[in-house]
């Protein structure tokens, strides 16, 4: 039952002065699934998404979405199309609290002024429809809330979007095993709403908990994108240190040679 | 834009709920720490009143307060631009120059034979551009504004002087214009009445805008605000563009007020606004800014000043307590009430 991908990138190279970070990089995210995008440290997972966000221009290459061909020349570009990313470094403002955070940049507002009732309304919606139960107050600062809690906040501003692509840095690295398992089990809960959403994991216990695929980029070139059931554990690791492993992967297993 | 309707996944269990992390003592002392520094401004306010009415005798008479009122209205006004500035985490160091400056010109413009109205407009024209200059370094250019804004200080305040050649110029008391600084509206200084105006557009702007929470958000984390799409270089900039207005028309308000425009006006004044900013309670260090909390910080200001000089205390001791206060404020911001749980960064 392979549906069309609903983001889809074909052939994108990515240089940063004489460093080519990424080559000929193909990438599909399918609605409703889970993705998740592994590779080593450099790998280009963090310069693939920022391309995706459209934090960077791709030098050349071709982004799809849902079967259009589009360009994407900057953030709003990308969250106009529906794809939102939640950073590594959580990209939250500590002073400010859930609800001012959750409509940063995207207020709501009844003539100048701002509509914090319309913002706060929706924030509950939006958080209850993920069922989160963790915060008490949506007035409560950012900078009160836990790790997980921050998380929780910062996935819930991307979905409280129309969005239809979601992508989460490492949203577990800094959590606690709990935590861990409560942002997965948001995460999960984004796919079975109709989100593609792409999980960047160096955690393979993470990876094969909730993701439906895995895409494995080694050295800046993407060694192969699997359904996460037809690997193993192993698979998935030689995929990332070595760029292959048996028939999947670069076959020339060198993903350096151009 | 609209929301995506939510739905509950049905099947799956619901989240367990994570234990709250924050205690309810810990919340109640995180409230009071939101707002301890302004009730703290108020608080110290109230006693000097009482302690000033008390001990010197025409302090608390109607003429007076009027009098104080309009002593601090440019310190207020150009306080509340301020509030911006630093809750961006930035400094402007060049607003009493360009009061200088600007009060400096307009004299000499309208000695010059100009139509107030347009000397007016050029003026604010005027202490816009050196704003835009400010803040073209310190956002576009990432130059630390503390620089910046000190080299133009030393620029603004070099130009009126050479403009001046140091002396005061007259400005004719028959012109409209003179009424901006002395003039009264059913008994309140106009003066007071903008600064009123000001004040209340200011604290709209900052809490009710989308600009005062990119100003807040900027200050607390730039990087952040500028992935969700916000050009916070703009923002960086406008700020910057909103105190030299702001200093424009304090320098027009004193001057007018002196019918003299004079090269030395406003020194201190920037000391004197960053004191009363600081007073109420904004930090510093960016993301963190109270309109209501300035507004009492610059009438504090203006009360220790008019009651220390009715007590027959030596002017210059104001100087030196107004230093003393900045330092406590300072001390006060990142020490004490950060044990109420207010996040300091």
């Amino acid at each position: 039952m392979s549906q069309a991908p609903v983001l889809d990138l074909r052939g994108i190279h990515k240089s940063f002065g004489p460093v080519q970070v990424l080559h000929d990089v193909a990438f599909s995210v399918y609605p409703g699934e889970v993705t998740a995008l592994v590779g080593d440290n450099g790998a280009g997972k963090s310069t693939l998404v920022k391309c995706i966000g459209g934090i960077y221009p791709i030098d050349s290459g071709e982004y799809f979405f849902e079967g259009e061909k589009v360009q994407v020349g900057g953030p709003r570009d990308a969250a106009a199309l529906g794809v939102e990313i939640v950073y590594q470094d959580l990209a939250l403002c500590d002073n400010l609290d859930i609800v001012q955070n959750m409509f940063l940049g995207r207020e709501r507002r009844s003539g100048l002024i701002l509509d914090e009732a319309t913002m706060e309304e929706l924030a509950a919606r939006t958080l209850d429809g993920l069922a989160v139960r963790t915060v008490t107050s949506l007035r409560q600062r950012v900078s009160s809330l836990s790790g997980g809690q921050r998380q929780t906040v910062a996935i819930a501003k991307a979905v409280l979007w129309n969005s239809k692509v979601v992508i989460l840095d490492e949203p577990t690295a800094a959590l606690g095993v709990a935590q861990t398992a409560q942002v997965l089990d948001l995460v999960r809960r984004l796919a079975d709403r109709g989100l593609a959403v792409v999980l960047i994991s160096h955690n393979m216990n993470d990876v094969f908990a909730v993701s439906d695929r895995v895409a494995a980029l080694y050295l800046g070139r993407m060694a192969a994108q699997v359904k996460t059931s037809e690997v193993t554990h192993s698979q998935v690791v030689e995929l990332i240190t070595a760029g292959r492993s048996g028939e999947l992967g670069l076959q020339n297993g060198n993903g350096a040679t151009s | 834009m609209t929301t995506s309707e939510p739905t509950t996944t049905a099947g799956k269990p619901p989240v367990v709920s994570e234990r709250v992390v924050t205690t309810r003592a810990a919340r109640a002392n995180a409230h009071i720490g939101k707002h301890a520094q302004t009730i703290a401004i108020g608080v110290v306010l109230v006693l000097l009143l009482i302690f000033f009415a008390f001990s010197a005798d025409r302090f608390a008479t109607t003429g007076n307060l009027l009098n104080l009122l309009r002593q601090i209205s440019p310190t207020l006004i150009v306080a509340i631009a301020m509030t911006f500035v630093i809750s961006t985490s930035g400094i402007d160091l060049s607003v009493g120059s360009t009061v200088a400056l600007t009060g400096s010109l307009l004299a000499i413009v309208l000695q010059h034979g100009w139509d107030p109205t347009l000397a007016l407009v050029a003026i604010l024209a005027l202490g816009a551009l050196i704003g835009f200059i400010n803040g073209w370094f310190s956002s576009y250019q990432n130059i630390p504004p503390f620089i910046v804004t000190l080299a133009m200080l030393s620029i603004m305040r070099g130009t009126a002087l050479r403009a001046t050649e140091g002396y005061s110029t007259p400005i004719d008391g028959d012109l409209w214009i003179v009424q901006l600084g002395q003039g009264r509206v059913a008994g309140i200084p106009v003066p007071v009445i903008l600064a009123v105006v000001v004040a209340a557009v200011g604290w709209i702007t900052l809490t009710r805008t989308p600009f005062g929470r990119y100003v807040i958000g900027l200050g607390s984390n730039g990087e952040s605000l500028r992935r969700t799409g916000v050009n916070t270089r703009k923002v960086g900039l406008a700020v910057y563009v909103l105190t030299g207005l702001a200093a424009a028309l304090a320098g027009v308000l004193i001057a007018t007020r002196l019918s003299s425009g004079s090269s030395n006006a406003g020194s201190g004044f920037e000391l004197e606004v960053i004191t009363a900013v600081v007073l109420g309670g904004t930090s510093l260090f960016g993301g963190r800014g109270s309109m209501l909390g300035t507004m009492l910080g610059a009438l504090t200001l203006g009360v220790i000043a008019n009651g220390l000089v009715l007590l027959h205390v030596s002017p210059f001791y104001v100087q030196i307590v107004q230093g003393a206060i900045l330092l406590l404020a300072i001390f006060a911001n990142s020490k004490v009430w950060a044990r109420f749980g207010a996040v300091r960064k």
